[in-house]
């Protein structure tokens, strides 16, 4: 079982010997099950850190913010931030650093192993609990969850509320860390694409038409864009920021703006922002499924990029996020990749 | 006009209603949306809070304004197009998201009376629901002027009392509804009108947040524009824009042109909800950008709620249905962020 305190006692150790500027890590929330984010400066503070089935944050996406607030000091503290991880978010970093968004320098990593569980589904929890509030859930024993009702506690196999990604993930501890919470223990996924089947055996038309009506209750909050680590785009196709007009813009150069998508909620213009995202993230998402969690409208958004994930691995057998070395998916080739599609 | 109305009857009476197009809360997979019903056997009045709020009815996050083409003589032709009025009725409005039309009907009800939204506002009866227990674990209704069975806003407003529904009309557009099916109502009881003050005096005893001291905010975070405070709020912010989307009282919108053809021309103008989380929010022509960091568009979604809004309009722009709270992907509390400003520095 991960222990808290030792991750306290590291944090503080790299945060006392000025290692690092600060940390990224979780505080609990003073409402909700769910903690928050937490950016820890002073060494006392690392008592406000927790590490719980709770903790489904994929930190990694706050190391945008650091480089955007970087690039604005005249002097910037080269210092690293240090950073908690977990499996799949360390293979987030792995992807930063293989296309040079950041630098191995520019980040401690804490890793932390979710050993034989992984993180909670609350809506699996809820559902379990039928009503009733969890106030506090940790860690069991015996891959379970320790969960604090209003009746007291109770126990719950982890297999049975935990978050699909983690039912079906790849990296159950950190691939990249400076230290490592907790073991590297075995686990056997005997299929990583189990959950695309249910769609993948339908008829195209039926397919379709379980797409559209999910991508049809898109209100484009972007909110599956912005909590994503690898949507750090200066600008993003949805929301063009760098076209100035000024009185003297003539008319053609208006007219040859290129305009992506409307902002109409409308089938069309959700299926292209939907697409848009899915297909820049091939070969680089890593299944943290933090877009889909966030969705206020509960779209299936994971299945996109697992589905993606599954062609890379099946065509080109490559996997987003275990080498930080190795050529990115789409800007390399093989002589032996398929190419059936070329006729 | 006070009715009750026996809780199996609800189904008959929404049959009456076969002139009027029927929104009600409908459950979609773990969360409850309004949709229009066709069956009116399968209306359902015990839901949870839903994910958008009746403004999406009345304000619809997509309206096209006018149609434009040129003929073959470049003669710019322009249509309007206004909602076609048909009258409807939305059932289930939670007594908060009725206010939030109150508030909606301020600012597209100043000076100048926006024909979109009237047209649909006017012709739309709203049937609220007394949370007789709080359909939300972050509702906190009490600290902003609301209440569990506010009739702001509302035609009617339906009070459970297990087997009855106790239904209040306010408006003649309410009288028209409860009249449409006079055999069904009964004039309610003594021991009723008793239950329904009970219920009433208890739901509000269920709400458990709330914000200590609201009127102190305002004058507060007059002094605070230039505050780090924003800084440090807006730390774990991701620049989405649920908040603000889920909002019943948000209410800023964007207008593009949507070419369907470009020769000859021909499109649409449409008007889109806006969002001032958006990095292109109110982004000038020139380039500048008046709030170019996530800093500043926090700070701009709590001042225009409790500073701007009540200098204009002497209401808070929140309604304390929680939904920004319980939809923040990184647990952003108003309520927490309030709290924190009016306790700021002292």
């Amino acid at each position: 079982m991960v222990n808290l305190e030792e991750l306290k006692k590291e944090a503080s150790q790299i945060l006392k010997e000025g290692k690092v500027k600060y940390i990224i890590g979780l505080q609990s929330s003073s409402n909700g099950l769910l903690p928050v984010p937490a950016f820890i400066k002073n060494p006392e503070d690392v008592e406000k850190l927790v590490w719980n089935p709770a903790c489904v944050y994929n930190l990694t996406l706050f190391l945008r913010d650091e480089k955007r607030r970087k690039a604005k000091e005249k002097e910037p503290d080269e210092k690293p931030v240090g950073i908690i991880v977990k499996g799949c978010d360390s293979r987030a970093i792995n992807v930063l650093l293989q296309e040079e968004f950041i630098k191995r320098d520019d980040v401690y990593i804490l890793g932390i192993s979710c050993e034989n569980t992984g993180v909670l589904d609350e809506k699996k929890l809820a559902k379990k609990l039928k009503g009733k509030k969890a106030e506090k859930v940790e860690f069991g024993e015996k891959d379970d969850f320790v969960i604090t009702t209003e009746d007291g506690k109770i126990k719950i196999a982890a297999q049975e509320v935990l978050s699909e990604r983690c039912l079906e993930c790849k990296a159950h501890f950190p691939v990249i860390y400076d230290v490592l919470i907790g073991e590297k223990t075995k686990r056997n996924i005997e299929n990583p694409f189990k959950s695309l089947e249910r769609i993948e055996s339908l008829p195209p038309e039926e397919r379709w038409k379980f797409w559209k009506e999910q991508i049809d209750k898109c209100i484009r909050c972007y909110a599956c864009r912005s909590v994503c680590p690898m949507c750090y785009c200066d600008e993003c196709v949805v929301d063009t920021i760098s076209f100035v007009v000024t009185p003297d813009t003539p008319a053609e150069e208006k007219a040859q703006k290129i305009k992506w998508l409307e902002k109409s909620p409308v089938s069309s213009e959700n299926f292209v922002y939907h697409f848009v995202r899915a297909i820049h993230l091939t070969g680089r998402c890593i299944d943290c499924g933090e877009c889909e969690r966030v969705c206020p409208l509960d779209i299936p958004i994971r299945f996109l990029n697992k589905k993606l994930e599954k062609e890379a691995k099946e065509l080109f057998d490559y996997e987003a996020g275990f080498d930080p070395d190795q050529p990115s998916l789409v800007s390399s080739f093989k002589d032996e990749d398929p190419e059936d599609f070329i006729r | 006009m006070e009715k009750v109305l026996l809780k199996k009857a609800l189904p008959q009476w929404v049959k009456k209603l076969e002139s009027y197009t029927i929104y009600s809360p409908q459950e979609e997979g773990d969360f409850w949306n309004y949709e229009v019903i066709k069956n009116a056997e399968i209306i359902d009045l015990d839901y949870l809070n839903t994910v958008l709020s009746p403004k999406k009815i009345i304000f619809p996050q997509r309206e096209v304004l006018f149609e434009f083409s040129t003929s073959n003589e470049d003669e710019l032709k322009v249509k309007e197009i206004l909602p076609e009025e048909r009258p409807a009725v939305i059932f289930g409005v939670r007594p908060c998201d009725g206010k939030a039309l109150t508030l909606t009907d301020k600012v597209f009800g100043g000076d100048f009376k926006d024909p979109y939204y009237w047209k649909r506002r006017n012709s739309t009866t709203l049937v609220g629901l007394t949370c007789n227990t709080p359909p939300s674990s972050n509702c906190f209704c009490l600290s902003v002027d609301g209440s569990p069975h506010s009739k702001e806003g509302l035609d009617i407003l339906m009070t459970d009392l297990g087997d009855k529904y106790y239904a209040e009309s306010f408006t003649k557009k309410g009288d028209e509804l409860l009249n449409s099916a006079k055999a069904l109502f009964k004039s309610p009881t003594a021991k009723d009108k008793k239950d329904l003050e009970k219920i009433k005096a208890e739901s509000k005893k269920k709400i458990k947040r709330q914000i200590k001291a609201t009127e102190k905010i305002p004058a507060k975070l007059k002094d605070m524009f230039a505050s780090p405070f924003w800084d440090d709020e807006s730390l774990s912010c991701i620049r989405c824009g649920i908040c603000t989307y889920l909002c019943p009282t948000c209410h800023c919108f964007d207008m593009n042109d949507e070419v369907t053809s470009s020769s000859p021309i021909k499109g649409e103008r449409v008007r889109t909800w806006d969002n001032c989380q958006f990095p292109d929010f109110t982004m000038h022509s020139s380039g500048h950008n008046p709030r170019p960091d996530k800093a500043s568009r926090l700070r701009q979604r709590i001042l225009h709620k409790f500073q701007y809004f009540v200098e204009l309009y002497k209401n808070y722009q929140c309604i304390g249905c929680g939904r920004c709270i319980s939809k923040c992907p990184v647990g952003i509390d108003i309520i927490e962020v309030l709290e924190k400003a009016r306790d700021y520095g002292s």
